[in-house]
């Protein structure tokens, strides 16, 4: 896929593959594009050029609705809740293309039920079992990130997109989003990663695709990554963090 | 089952007690308690539209008055049967719904305020010109309510059907509400973004809610038409566009209590405050709304639980 902005060509001809139950791992210093090509698989930009083929159907520039609805989804990096419902009903959101259509069916208030039920139990597996009716607005950074995460998964999603998850966490609430994730791959979903934060990528991914100036550099399991001297120049001032 | 069985049987209760109040009232009271129902009516659609799905609009009247429009309208100038004029004026309500929301709601913030706005005064320029259609600034009076198997509704028990509208129309509400449709419009509110990433389509949604609070305007407007048997345009302005969304957000918006209870406070207000102050109440709702908004932006529906929760405690 390509996309410019005016003279600016954000993302230069990338193409890489995600598969189930993998962690794929997008990385590249300020400015190479991660974000504009999350934006673009989550339908938020259009892509000037290119083509995003999920099970064998063409999703490039649907509407981010309907790419939530095929079971792509996504967190933002800058937590983005719904201010005016307590956590619950922030993750019951996320199950809203998992309803059937008809709010006065007379099986509506089992389905509503059922889905309670499964909120509280990725609630539970966030770790912010405590908290179910808490405001919003009272979480801590990092509780919204992890909220951001059950809310994404309530949707059943068969891949999702993680956009810096690890910005503005302590050591901490890194290890245990660390360990979310694996359990997400681990139940069979796509994960791709973008992520600024190399160690905290490295360590978690299975493959990565290094982007720099919009195109991809490098492309491997994070030890083959990591010996590449490209990498290294990118990331020259960064290198500290390998 | 049990706890189910008891909210049906509190639902009938007070269903009985509103339908029966009407029959020990004198006809000025009922007149009066006829009105704040229906004002209760529009404010419940409205706190769906504004308070609940975050969009802004001041056609709510304007739709009222189509409602009460066309049903007569058809009914006596076009001789229409009665069943199939108020279905035409649930049309025409959705209609012009339509027309209004899907180019509006597709563009982002005020703009379905904007169009309102000039819908809500193009209507009252319509009706004052509309010459032997709509009877221009006098209106159309002299029509009754036709009778239905020869029995022809009247008085108190004409309160009942309006009783009645008050009880579907929160049904409606209150099942979307409760449902994933409700926390789809909440989400909408709240963040759009975050909400279209959840695979709630906003635009749709936004024109749905618009659509459903204007058709259910319209269904009040057409119970009206015959609690006075006069149809004329000062109550469809603006004036009252802007006081319902007044009593939404001194009842508290979001909340179905919040409206209602915003709603009665505001509409007997006038009543308490003409022998003191005259028809200078209008300042004391706009103190009261500054104070509101100042002090406690969920209503008084949030003084309310405030003190539930104190007394809990």
């Amino acid at each position: 896929m390509t996309k410019r902005f005016g003279g600016l060509t954000a993302v230069a001809g990338l193409d890489f593959e995600l598969r189930e139950g993998e962690i794929l791992g997008l990385i590249g210093p300020n400015g190479a594009g991660k974000t504009t090509t999350f934006n673009i698989i989550a339908g938020a930009h259009a892509a000037d050029e290119g083509e995003i083929r999920f099970a064998g159907e063409s999703i490039l520039g649907l509407p981010p609705h309907q790419i939530a609805r095929r079971g792509i989804m996504r967190t933002f990096q800058h937590n983005r809740p719904f201010g005016g419902m307590p956590v619950l009903e922030n993750v019951m959101v996320g199950a809203h293309t998992r309803f059937a259509r008809n709010p006065f069916s007379r099986k509506a208030p089992a389905e509503e039920e059922r889905q309670r039920q499964r909120a509280k139990e990725l609630i539970d597996f966030v770790g912010l079992a405590g908290l179910r009716d808490a405001d919003v607005g009272t979480l801590s950074f990092g509780q919204g990130r992890l909220l951001e995460i059950a809310r994404a998964l309530a949707g059943e999603p068969r891949v999702i997109l993680f956009d810096e998850p690890a910005a503005g966490l302590t050591a901490a609430e890194l290890d245990r989003l660390a360990g979310i994730i694996r359990g997400i791959a681990g139940r069979g979903i796509a994960v791709l990663l973008i992520e600024h934060d190399m160690r905290f990528l490295l360590s978690l991914a299975s493959r990565v695709v290094v982007l720099n100036f919009g195109a991809r550099i490098a492309e491997g399991t994070p030890q083959e990554v990591r010996s590449q001297r490209a990498v290294m120049d990118a990331y020259l001032g960064d290198a500290a963090a390998l | 089952m049990n706890q189910h069985l008891a909210q049906r049987l509190v639902w009938i209760a007070a269903f009985a007690i509103l339908a029966i109040l009407p029959f020990f009232l004198g006809s000025y009271h009922n007149d009066v308690y006829r009105k704040m129902l229906l004002w209760i009516t529009l404010a419940l659609g409205y706190n769906f539209l504004f308070g609940i799905c975050g969009q802004v609009a001041f056609s709510h009247f304007a739709f009222y008055g189509i409602g009460a429009y066309s049903v007569v309208v058809l009914t006596f100038h076009a001789g229409l049967p009665f069943p199939l004029a108020i279905a035409l004026g649930l049309l025409i309500c959705v209609t012009v719904a339509l027309l209004v929301a899907i180019p509006a709601t597709r563009l982002e913030g005020f703009y379905l305020a904007l169009v309102t706005l000039a819908l809500a005064q193009l209507f009252i320029v319509v009706l004052n010109e509309g010459g032997n259609v709509t009877g221009g600034a006098g209106g159309i009076a002299n029509y009754r309510l036709p009778s239905i198997f020869g029995w022809r509704i009247a008085g108190p028990a004409y309160t009942v059907v309006i009783v009645l509208l008050l009880f579907i129309t929160l049904f409606i509400l209150l099942k979307l509400d409760r449902s994933w449709f409700g926390r789809a419009c909440r989400a909408v509110r709240d963040n759009p973004e975050a909400a279209a990433a959840m695979g709630v389509d906003v635009a749709r949604t936004k024109v749905i809610v618009f659509t459903l609070t204007s058709a259910l305007a319209g269904a009040a407007g057409m119970v009206y038409a015959f609690v006075d048997n006069t149809v004329n345009p000062p109550i469809f302005g603006l004036d009252n566009a802007f006081l319902i969304l007044f009593m939404v957000i001194v009842g508290g918006s979001g909340r179905h209590a919040g409206a209602a209870i915003g709603t009665i406070l505001l509409f007997l207000l006038p009543f308490w405050l003409a022998p003191v102050v005259g028809y200078h109440h209008q300042l004391v709702f706009g103190a009261l709304m500054m104070a509101v908004i100042l002090m406690q932006p969920k209503g008084l529906i949030g003084i309310w639980d405030r003190l539930g929760d104190r007394f809990s405690r």
